[in-house]
């Protein structure tokens, strides 16, 4: 579990996330939502420790990650997987050795299990025999598929996902937002989604947190999104007209 | 001036990133022998290229200046080796290299800081700092100085080799005027001031690379500035060690 208590950050005056109180739950696709420039991402590198907070502490399963420093930090970030916005693969790297750079550096696996586990994660993965493939050579869905298989190699506790369908088809967004629930469940990790795409929220969202200018503005699961009277996460979820008619009619 | 404090620090603080202990040294091994592939060994034929045509152009040029009956002509001998072994294979050779490595290198760490690649190394937990930069520092340090060597010897069998075909100086005088007072200690002033001048294009063209925001403009602005930045700093160390070595 993530608990996130009373966290400020401000960049040269502007105060971007304001007293953020949240928790993320094991074994649950744990979303943040909202719209650009409110603070997710910002939160998101807060928690995962790229940038610092200004105040209030960041607590993996009771473990204090704001109060250790870079060398501490270390274990607790053995623990994360990360699938970034634009992958972030290593571009001089095939899709083979992206996946087993963290094991090589941090496992204690013979070479073979190494092997075995890379291609245990391709295959979870669905890209098997894409093995030898450079990032350039792989479609953006591929990438990403790659950046998942990278981010579970070490069985990760805890799984970050930014904007994970950002600049896919909605087809090829359904399969990664079925890889990324399956996962969840399968190894029981926490994972947080940042993303402002309302199917994957519906689709494979357990808890979902709204990000309002800088503050948590209302949490609660998919279908409570339905029924709530919360004005600006309606406008946000249910921009358009016809959306709201949708809204209607599903209440009704 | 407040900005300057800023960069030396942040510059020093990388640094103590870099030179701390490596997490799989298995690994760093195995990155170093590429990076001294990539470093030295494709430098090798510009380094060489230039050395060639510099030995022939300084011998010429000696000859060319060299009117008085006075002045033997072993004198070009003498002047083209001077010049090869004190600055040009040195000096010159690093601020070319400054553009071609320390650009490389900058653009290189400058993309994957863009596409947050280094974040991503970070977030596994390794010190991307040291993974990063460290190989390419010892890298260069060990292979410069092989470099200049091999420019040191073009350089002046280049020379030779125009003297003679133009006459405008023998073999036996080109042969007196190398070694006539030759002290090997000018040799090892100049290979102490390549390791310098290869530590000074890795570590600045790193720094400017790992600091990269933004985007692809910024990527190629951070190659400027630690080419610009790198061949400054190279002048001023050349100033400095030739004051504490030489004088």
């Amino acid at each position: 579990m993530i608990e996130v208590n009373n966290i400020s950050k401000a960049f040269a005056g502007n105060q971007v996330l304001k007293n953020i109180n949240v928790s993320f739950f094991p074994g649950k696709v744990n979303f943040i939502i909202g719209r650009s420039g409110s603070g997710k991402s910002v939160l998101t590198k807060c928690i995962v420790g790229l940038m610092e907070v200004d105040q209030g502490e960041i607590v993996f399963d009771k473990r204090n990650f704001t109060k250790l420093d870079r060398w501490d930090r270390k274990d607790i970030r053995q623990e994360m997987g990360m699938l970034f916005q634009g992958s972030a693969l290593f571009s001089s790297l095939t899709v083979e050795e992206n996946v087993l750079f963290p094991l090589q550096m941090f496992s204690k696996m013979s070479k073979s299990e190494m092997m075995d586990r890379v291609n245990f994660c391709l295959k979870r993965v669905n890209l098997e025999g894409k093995n030898h493939l450079y990032p350039s050579e792989l479609s953006g869905g591929m990438q990403k598929r790659t950046g998942i298989a990278r981010a579970i190699a070490m069985n990760p506790k805890y799984l970050f996902c930014d904007e994970p369908n950002s600049g896919l088809d909605p087809q090829t967004s359904i399969v990664i937002d079925n890889l990324i629930k399956e996962i969840t469940y399968e190894f029981g990790s926490t994972t947080v989604v940042v993303s402002h795409d309302m199917n994957s929220v519906i689709e494979i969202g357990d808890h979902i947190n709204f990000i309002y200018q800088g503050e948590l503005w209302w949490k609660g699961d998919k279908r409570d999104i339905l029924h709530t009277n919360n004005q600006e996460l309606n406008d946000f979820v249910f921009p358009s007209k016809f959306m709201k008619e949708i809204r209607e009619n599903l209440r009704g | 001036m407040t900005s300057v404090y800023f960069n030396i620090g942040k510059y020093c603080i990388l640094l103590s990133n870099v030179f701390t202990k490596p997490e799989r040294r298995s690994l760093y091994r195995k990155l170093i022998v590429q990076e001294i592939d990539k470093i030295g060994l494709q430098s090798l034929g510009i380094v060489g290229l230039l050395s060639l045509f510099m030995g022939a152009v300084v011998t010429l040029q000696t000859a060319a200046n060299i009117d008085s009956g006075w002045i033997p002509r072993w004198t070009i001998g003498f002047t083209t080796r001077q010049t090869m072994i004190l600055e040009f294979s040195s000096t010159i050779v690093c601020l070319i290299l400054s553009g071609k490595v320390g650009g490389n290198i900058a653009s290189e760490i400058g993309t994957m800081r863009i596409t947050e690649q280094i974040d991503a190394m970070e977030i596994m937990g390794i010190n991307s700092a040291s993974y990063l930069i460290l190989p390419k520092i010892i890298a260069a340090m060990f292979i410069f100085p092989f470099l200049v060597v091999i420019s040191m010897f073009l350089g002046i069998a280049a020379g030779a080799l125009v003297g003679q075909s133009s006459g405008v100086i023998s073999m036996t005088d080109y042969e007196y005027g190398l070694q006539y007072f030759f002290e090997l200690f000018q040799v090892s002033y100049t290979l102490i001031k390549t390791v310098v001048f290869a530590f000074i294009i890795t570590s600045v063209s790193a720094y400017h690379g790992f600091y990269t925001h933004g985007g692809p403009r910024e990527v190629g602005a951070s190659s400027t500035r630690a080419v610009v930045y790198s061949m400054v700093l190279i002048l001023i160390a050349n100033y400095v060690i030739t004051q504490l070595l030489l004088l």
